[in-house]
């Protein structure tokens, strides 16, 4: 386990000072900040739409953040060398793999960490309703299992894909697995929809990572959703994450085994 | 002495689509423990692959290979071998000290006494206790981190890719001293490299290898051995000494007299005998001894 967290400092250590993620980091801020401008367009409900933008700042620049954090993780190890001290030492190639990823859910964290401070602060200060800021805490968390889903897939990519098409692909994934669900659901249930579509987008659904179920909690994107029990269906979310992830670790390392670096 | 290094038939092929491209071809590498041994090839020659072979850190497409006594592949080898990559690259946000305990972490070796000496000793002392990250250190200083690193767990066989390239020249022999020192503490350190002059001054032994293959390995002063003598002798021509053999000699003339270019280890005296005797000059007797450049050269393009 000590070469993991090693390699997972040390990745934590380099993510955090790579100026695009900075960069990335520091609009998001900023656009955090001028948010409650934009609030006052809409004058009715200027919790609701603040709040829908608040958290579609947060998720959009976090989703931006863990993919370019991740897709040049690997590649960028390889053609700097560094790799190949590493593995000259003790250190498995799944524990490179796994240290890697950690440190990249780490350096993630951090980021948004940074980012919930900032619109916690936000709500509590410019409109004294430090509940309401609180309790955006919760739709972070469910952003953090999904940007941790994000970065598995994308390091899972990284093993065998190039870098620029891995951002693209990574980014596809992304958003057919957010907006494309709802499509797919209502596709579904349609009984006019051909029977080989139906299949093909069952298959699509079941095979793609399901990140819409992580964002039930923005008003403005799902209006209408309530739900019965939010404990199961946090615990329930977190769950296929964790499953989902591990599943594309195991994958990541399997091909990161036989890859000739 | 048991071997450090043995392989047999040692072979890389990297395939693509469009065609198969064997880089390093049914390698027979032998190197003893406790010596200095040189892995010499032009650009392209398959040093870093056979390298990377041997730390597994690629697979072999087919052969053999021993790495103290234990198969390529065999996890525990890792702990006593130690590897410097060419032109090698550290987090550039860490300090020496932290890239010490990085990788030290590894094999979790935390001791910090330890990690100042291995500064110390590779001529970092300066560095020790500022602040300097990685990214402020000179070409050379990060060949010393280097070889600090590779020195954190007391390495029994170190694999040194080029540790010299682009070094200035008091660089160069204070890193050949410090391999040096690694012999005499016993260990056996493997040395890539086309500085020549540098293999020349501290390898035991050594292996040319070109496209692939190993075109001469051995004692560097078996290898070297069959240098010339040449003799110039004034005042005489050539005709003089037409009834003269020598075996595997020439007979030139020049502008300054006539020059005899024999075998190392010919009758010496016998020559300067003759040409006295004949009312010749002796003017110079001029060892050439074989280099490693020419033996290079030779093997490089006879292939
Ligand atoms: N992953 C790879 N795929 C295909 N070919 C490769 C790969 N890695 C190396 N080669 C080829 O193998 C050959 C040997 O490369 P290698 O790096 O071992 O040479 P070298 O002797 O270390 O050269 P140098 O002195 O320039 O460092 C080169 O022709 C190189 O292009
Ligand atoms: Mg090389």
């Amino acid at each position: 386990m000590k070469p993991v967290i090693a390699i997972a400092k040390a990745t934590v250590g380099e993510a955090i000072r790579r100026r695009v993620l900075l960069i990335i980091l520091f609009i998001a801020v900023l656009l955090l900040l001028v948010a409650p401008l934009l609030g006052v367009l809409s004058a009715r409900q200027e919790q609701t739409v603040l709040t829908g933008f608040v958290l579609g700042i947060v998720q959009l620049s976090s989703a931006v953040i863990a993919i370019t954090l991740t897709v040049y993780m690997l590649p960028n190890e390889v053609e700097r060398r560094t790799i190949y001290t590493i593995l000259s030492k003790p250190v498995q190639r799944w524990q490179f793999l796994i240290g890697k990823y950690l440190g990249a859910v780490s350096a993630l964290a951090i980021m948004m960490g940074l980012m919930a401070v900032v619109s916690v602060l936000e709500f509590g200060v410019f409109h004294q309703d430090w509940a309401k800021g609180i309790s955006l805490l919760q739709a972070y968390g469910m952003f953090f299992v999904q940007m941790s889903l994000l970065a598995s897939v994308a390091i899972c990519l990284s093993t065998f894909v190039a870098p620029l098409v891995n951002f693209f692909l990574t980014g596809g994934i992304y958003l057919i697995g957010t907006l494309g669900y709802a499509f797919f659901d209502s596709f579904n249930k349609n009984p006019n929809s051909p029977a080989l579509g139906k299949g093909l987008a069952f298959v699509v659904s079941s095979i793609l990572p399901n990140f819409a179920s992580y964002n039930v909690q923005n008003p403005l994107i799902n209006p209408e959703t309530t739900i019965q029990n939010p404990t199961m269906y946090a615990i329930n979310a977190v769950l296929y994450g964790v499953f989902y992830i591990m599943i594309m670790l195991i994958i990541g390392m399997l091909m990161f085994d036989r890859k000739e670096v | 002495m048991a071997a450090a290094i043995e392989t047999k038939q040692l072979t890389k092929t990297y395939k693509s689509k469009s065609r198969n491209l064997t880089v390093v071809d049914k390698l027979d590498l032998h190197v003893e423990e406790g010596e200095i041994f040189g892995f010499l090839g032009p650009n392209g020659a398959g040093k870093t692959t056979t390298i990377k072979m041997l730390l597994s850190i690629i697979e072999a497409t087919s052969g053999e290979g021993y790495i103290l006594g234990k198969e390529l592949g065999d996890f525990d080898v890792h702990k006593l071998i130690s590897y410097v990559p060419e032109r090698p690259y550290y987090y550039e946000y860490m300090t020496g000290l932290e890239i010490l305990k990085f990788y030290g972490s590894l094999f979790g070796i935390s001791d910090v006494a330890h990690m100042q000496n291995l500064l110390e000793r590779v001529g970092l002392a300066d560095a020790r206790n500022t602040n300097k990250t990685i990214n402020q250190y000179s070409k050379g200083m990060q060949q010393r981190i280097g070889l600090a690193q590779a020195l954190l767990n007391d390495p029994k066989l170190l694999f040194l890719d080029e540790p010299t390239g682009g070094l200035d020249p008091i660089a160069h022999r204070e890193i050949r001293d410090l391999i040096l020192g690694f012999r005499e503490e016993g260990r056996t350190v493997f040395i890539s490299s086309h500085e020549l002059s540098e293999v020349e001054l501290i390898c035991d032994r050594v292996a040319i290898i070109n496209h692939g293959v190993i075109v001469a390995q051995g004692k560097l002063t078996d290898l070297l051995a069959g240098g010339r003598v040449e003799i110039l002798v004034g005042k005489l021509d050539r005709g003089v000494f037409s009834d003269m053999k020598i075996e595997d000699g020439n007979i030139h003339d020049t502008p300054a007299g006539v020059l005899f270019d024999v075998p190392e280890g010919s009758d010496v005296n016998a020559i300067i005998d003759g040409a006295r005797a004949k009312g010749g000059q002796v003017v110079s007797i001029v060892p050439r001894k074989k280099r490693l450049e020419d033996l290079f050269v030779e093997a490089v393009r006879n292939k």
